[in-house]
């Protein structure tokens, strides 16, 4: 069952323009230019309920304008667009009730309370009664492991508690959608490695669907199962993780040690990436060579050491990015 | 209703640690007030003269009183943070959770009022009966029969001060509408009683948010009539039931101009 679904929805926003300088501004008050700009161009598509989704692009690539189409923060200029059977635009507030938010880079807790009162808060929010509101907290105490600072003041947490936090109060009304909105921004590793791994448990145990932005690669690849990635509005990519990393740019990474004296086969749909002596690193175009036509090629007896490893996540969204319009490739 | 009861809550409880910073403010109140005092009472030639119908104590208590109001009623909240949230897009992680965004900041702003007009208050008394005396015929049930049409003006003049806020969904700065309301409020409302007006100015004063917001408490105060009180106070629901249209249609209609910065 679809959950989100998105049809050629589209936003323009009016911007304003000023030459430079005293001149321009001056100008600019009599004679006032505005741009139109396209931030998101008919884009459509759904998520699966349960399912854990990347919404990732580049800056300015309408990630954020279309999460807040899609929690009714934004009217669309056209398209359509439903999340949990409900019409953002037209019942926001009865949306509210079944979704929730995380925005990593802005704060939702009040920071002279602590938050076991912030829960509270968010719990009288979203019309808990005092009973559902406690056991909920209990709950997800527990889950996220709050219980040495709950009832510390959010303005004394350290970043990854207050995110955690946040998290807890987005999920206290059992929101059946979470938009996550770059959740690890700023944090450690270890810290980063902790929220995704509550992530996950919460997707697992509690069944919520996630709609997850970030520009950290680690987020999406050890969160998400499906990817969307959008370039100056528009969809550019619609795929599963798993064949986003194995099979969309076909190449693999050889790191390989030679004897000084071996003699490098040249082959077809090898690029040399680094070469230092007997120290080479290749990528392989497996469309054009197999990696075991690649071992074939190098006598074993002078390899002394080898990885083959995938392109990095990193560098295939990088790729997409750059061939921005080549959707039709994909 | 339960979430704006517990949104007001939650900033009367902020609003409780920054005590120091309105006992700072009394200062400007005591100022005004010892000018006023001085002013009028060069403007009395005679004890028991009127002026507009006003006794000199009645006059004096009057502008203390307005002023009290004027000084309780100063929010950052509704003349600042409102045009901030919508110029900076803030307003985007605010509108997204149940409540109407005008209410949860109506909410917040009686939390902080509440606060600064009780602080307020015990310092006119104070003062006031220091400097000027007990105000004649007054009775503590008047104060009683008041309160609601003080907090009808506090929560119409928030009304008022929102709705130019929220202004900025269409224009880059709302801050010289809300200084002309406030100075407006400021002059004719708070340092003057209406009645000093002339007769063909009166109706259109009556006509403003001043007569509701400062004018009608103080006036009750200082010379209470059931008559009076029956006028102001219906003057102040129809206000406040106009200003609240008026707040929502705006809240409306920019809500679909809403451009959020970064997205």
């Amino acid at each position: 069952m679809k959950v989100i679904e998105a049809e050629d929805l589209s936003k323009n926003f009016r911007v304003k323009r000023k030459e430079k300088g005293m001149r321009g501004s001056i100008r600019s008050i009599f004679h006032p230019e505005t741009e139109e700009i396209c931030a998101v161009d008919s884009v459509s598509f759904g998520v699966e309920e349960g399912e854990i989704l990347a919404f990732i692009g580049p800056n300015g690539a309408g990630k954020s304008t279309t999460i807040k189409m899609l929690t009714g923060i934004l009217y669309p200029d056209s398209g359509h667009v439903e999340v949990l059977g409900i019409d953002p635009v037209r019942k926001r507030r009865q949306l509210a009730y079944q979704i929730g938010t995380v925005f990593g880079q802005k704060e939702q807790l009040w920071t002279h309370l602590t938050p076991y009162d912030n829960f509270r808060f968010f719990g009288a929010i979203y019309d808990l009664d005092n009973d559902a509101a406690e056991s909920r907290i209990a709950e997800l105490a527990e889950i996220f492991e709050l219980g040495a600072f709950i009832n510390t003041p959010v303005r004394n947490l350290s970043l990854g508690q207050r995110i955690r936090c946040e998290i807890v109060a987005s999920l206290i009304h059992r929101p059946k959608v979470l938009f996550l909105d770059e959740p690890t921004i700023g944090l450690d590793p270890v810290v980063k490695e902790n929220i995704r791994v509550l992530i996950k448990q919460m997707n697992r145990e509690l069944h919520t669907t996630i709609f997850l932005t970030s520009h950290d690669i680690g987020d999406i690849e050890k969160l998400c199962k499906r990817i969307v990635i959008v370039n100056a509005g528009q969809i550019v990519l619609d795929d599963s993780m798993e064949h986003l990393k194995y099979h969309y740019l076909n190449k693999k990474i050889v790191e390989v040690k030679l004897q000084e004296e071996a003699l490098w086969p040249p082959m077809e749909g090898i690029t040399i990436l680094k070469k230092k002596g007997g120290n080479i690193k290749f990528e392989v175009d497996t469309a054009i060579l197999k990696i075991n036509d690649v071992l074939r090629g190098i006598n074993a007896e002078h390899i002394q050491d080898i990885n083959i490893s995938n392109i990095p996540l990193e560098n295939i969204i990088m790729e997409i990015y750059r061939t921005e319009g080549r959707a039709d490739r994909l | 209703m339960r979430k704006y009861v517990v949104i007001y809550r939650a900033v009367f409880i902020e609003n409780l640690q920054y005590t120091a910073n309105i006992v700072m403010g009394f200062i400007a109140y005591l100022i005004l007030s010892v000018v006023f005092l001085n002013l009028w009472g060069y403007m009395y030639d005679a004890p028991g003269e009127l002026i507009a119908g006003y006794t000199k104590e009645q006059m004096i208590w009057y502008v203390m009183i307005t002023e009290m109001i004027w000084f309780g009623a100063r929010s950052s909240t509704v003349r600042e943070q409102v045009a901030a949230d919508i110029r900076g897009g803030n307003i985007a992680y605010l509108i997204n959770k149940p409540y109407c965004y005008p209410f949860y900041i109506l909410a917040k702003y009686t939390g902080e009022w509440n606060i600064q007009l009780s602080m307020y208050a015990g310092l006119t008394a104070v003062v006031g009966c220091m400097m000027v005396g007990a105000l004649p015929n007054f009775h503590w049930s008047t104060l009683a029969a008041v309160v609601p049409c003080i907090v009808l003006g506090m929560t119409i003049h928030a009304v008022f001060k929102i709705c130019i806020s929220m202004l900025s969904f269409w224009i880059e700065d709302a801050k010289p509408f809300q200084w002309l309301y406030d100075k407006l409020i400021l002059v004719v409302g708070t340092i003057f009683p209406v009645e000093i007006f002339s007769a063909a100015v009166q109706p259109v004063l009556k006509l403003t948010p001043i007569y509701t917001v400062c004018y009608g408490p103080a006036k009750l105060i200082v010379d209470f009539s059931v008559e009076k009180y029956l006028e102001i106070l219906l003057a102040q629901v129809l206000y406040l039931a106009f200003g609240s249209v008026i707040l929502l249609w705006i809240y409306e209609r920019g809500g679909r101009k809403l451009y959020v910065n970064g997205g």
